[in-house]
């Protein structure tokens, strides 16, 4: 009996390794079909990598492109390698168009439309982009576009998208980068400067409120309301101050030159510009 | 056997990420050091010379064609023409790019020179991209103001802010060119622009009148933030034995009531009434 069983499991474990087997040399042809195809494709690349270099060469070397040498076949092989190069010049000009923010516009529907993309950044770090679709078959008119319902889009293109197309896309970058910086400078807030919390804040990020703590044997901490009035800035035009809020009061004694040193402080710091860059830190005031 | 296979596949793989390169940094240095050359002789390619095209061939040129009208598209519509692009990869992977650029072009007639390095890092379906260095030159007669702009803007690495801001600030400068030049034009006996018409400076001078002479002075002037602002001031001279009739104290008061009168008929119409009290 144990025999039949042994001799049993015996023949389970050869089956069993069978198709261990066949699952094996399936993935070998796998591979092997695939060292096959990147070989064909190493080949390819390093035969066109020679091609250019060998037309660098005649070209530094100022010799003739066309000579009774070049096989036919050669010479279209030359003539390909200097359009790739020329394209990728091309595509490296569209790159820097990017790059630098351009509008992208781009044609759709054969002319009855076009699309233009809006590239926001601040401070060299890239934020958001956002894109619209403007129809043009009668008037020019804003079909689809993803920029937030609180920004006044109708306004602008009131303004000027009718008699001035480039001042329209103009100031929509102008004020598109404003909110975005508005609202990295929030975001900036929140993770580096850990003595300011950000009680509110809207949408348009043109209303701040933040409560600014400094730290000490008493913790003190004011109320900061900025507002930006100009939308196309992302610099406050007015900041307000209140240290009178509640639980200042839960202090037995409110030491007012140490309040009247951070409202200092904090006001010579609005005046210099670069706003993400301060540190409300904690001021050992005396 | 696996194993040999495997480590063959990720050979190549390598190879040719390396040949790609290779073949990229070539083809870039050919357009870099012998970019005349290369258009000469892309001329021939076009017209289709050396037998007849084969179809590989008029694909790469309709793709060639199509990515000139793009960017004639988008040098038309930014407003910015770039003359130069130079592009060094120093580092790339699936997930990251970092690339050197040089661009150098104008806006108008602005020159400018912009070299400058981003990184891009892949992070899930997000594309973070940051501007890792910034320098800028800028050239011409108007950028007498513009450094502590520039340097600002090198600081924070704004390179979006600086293109921004150059398009609004050529465009303020075109608008005081065309008008200066229009009235060199028009009144040239008595509009002179000394620094050319690209600089800041019209003097209004009458031969009858010899020295009284109306200076204007129309600066552009661009903030720190990028915020461009014109603001044109007078200056009056009037010689010491006409003053003792300026009853009116107009020598004081004119540079105010110009001001005034730029802020009720516009600038135009302001330079226009200086120029004509001069035309006796």
């Amino acid at each position: 009996m144990e025999n039949s069983v042994l001799g049993h499991l015996m023949a389970l474990e050869r089956g069993g390794m069978g198709q261990q087997d066949q699952h094996d040399s399936q993935r070998l042809e796998m591979l092997k079909a695939r060292a096959v195809t990147l070989r064909a494709k190493r080949d390819q690349i390093k035969q066109q990598t020679d091609v250019v270099k060998i037309l660098k060469d005649k070209i530094s070397k100022d010799l003739p492109l066309e000579d009774d040498a070049a096989a036919a076949g050669g010479f279209i092989e030359q003539q390909k390698s200097m359009l790739t190069a020329w394209r990728m010049q091309l595509k490296d000009l569209q790159r820097a168009h990017h790059l630098i923010g351009g509008y992208e516009l781009v044609e759709c529907k054969e002319g009855k439309s076009v699309c233009v993309s809006f590239h926001t950044a601040f401070e060299g770090v890239y934020l958001e982009t956002y894109n619209m679709e403007l129809d043009l078959t009668r008037t020019v008119q804003i079909s689809r576009h993803n920029i937030p319902p609180s920004f006044p889009l109708e306004s602008f293109a009131k303004q000027n998208l009718q008699k001035d197309f480039k001042a329209f896309l103009q100031t929509l970058s102008q004020n598109l980068n404003a909110l975005a910086a508005r609202r990295r400078q929030v975001c900036l807030l929140k993770e580096l400067v850990g003595s300011v919390e950000v009680m509110e804040s809207n949408q348009l990020c043109n209303i701040l409120v933040l409560m600014c703590t400094a730290q000490s044997e008493t913790p003190k901490a004011v109320l900061c309301t900025l507002e930006y009035g100009d939308l196309s800035q992302c610099l406050p035009t007015r900041v307000s101050i209140d240290c009178c809020i509640w639980f200042l009061i839960s202090y037995e004694h409110v030491d007012l030159e140490s309040a009247a040193m951070t409202l200092k402080h904090i006001n010579s710091v609005f005046r210099s510009v670069r706003f993400p860059g301060f540190e409300f830190q904690s001021h050992s005031v005396t | 056997m696996e194993q040999k296979y495997e480590e063959e596949i990720q050979m190549l793989q390598q190879e040719i990420e390396m040949l790609e390169a290779e073949q990229e940094e070539t083809l870039r240095s050919i357009f870099i050091e012998h970019g005349d050359r290369l258009q000469h002789e892309l001329k021939s390619v076009f017209e289709g010379r050396g037998g007849a095209q084969k179809p590989t061939l008029s694909k790469l040129i309709t793709e060639v064609r199509e990515l000139e009208k793009d960017l004639r598209r988008q040098t038309e519509i930014n407003g910015i023409a770039l003359n130069e692009c130079f592009v060094k990869t120093l580092h790339k992977s699936e997930r990251k790019l970092v690339q050197q650029l040089r661009l150098a072009g104008h806006c108008s007639v602005l020159l400018f020179q912009v070299e400058f390095a981003v990184t891009e890092i892949q992070e899930g379906d997000a594309l973070l991209r940051r501007v890792t260095e910034l320098n800028i030159v800028v050239d011409g007669v108007e950028f007498k103001d513009f450094s502590a702009f520039v340097s600002r803007v090198e600081d924070t690495k704004d390179l979006l802010l600086f293109f921004r801001t150059l398009r609004t600030f050529s465009e303020r400068c075109e608008e005081r060119r065309q008008t200066f030049q229009h009235f060199q034009e028009k009144y040239p006996d008595v509009v002179s622009l000394p620094e050319g018409c690209r600089s800041e400076l019209m003097i209004i001078r009458s031969p009858q009148l010899p020295g009284i002479s109306m200076t204007i002075f129309w600066k552009i002037d661009v903030s720190m933030e990028g915020v461009v602002k014109p603001s044109l001031e007078l200056l009056l001279k009037m010689p010491d034995q006409a003053r003792e009739f300026d009853t009116k104290k107009v020598m004081e008061n004119g540079s105010n009531y110009f001001q005034s009168l730029l802020q009720i008929l516009g600038v135009e119409a302001s330079i226009e009434g200086l120029i004509r009290t001069v035309c006796l």
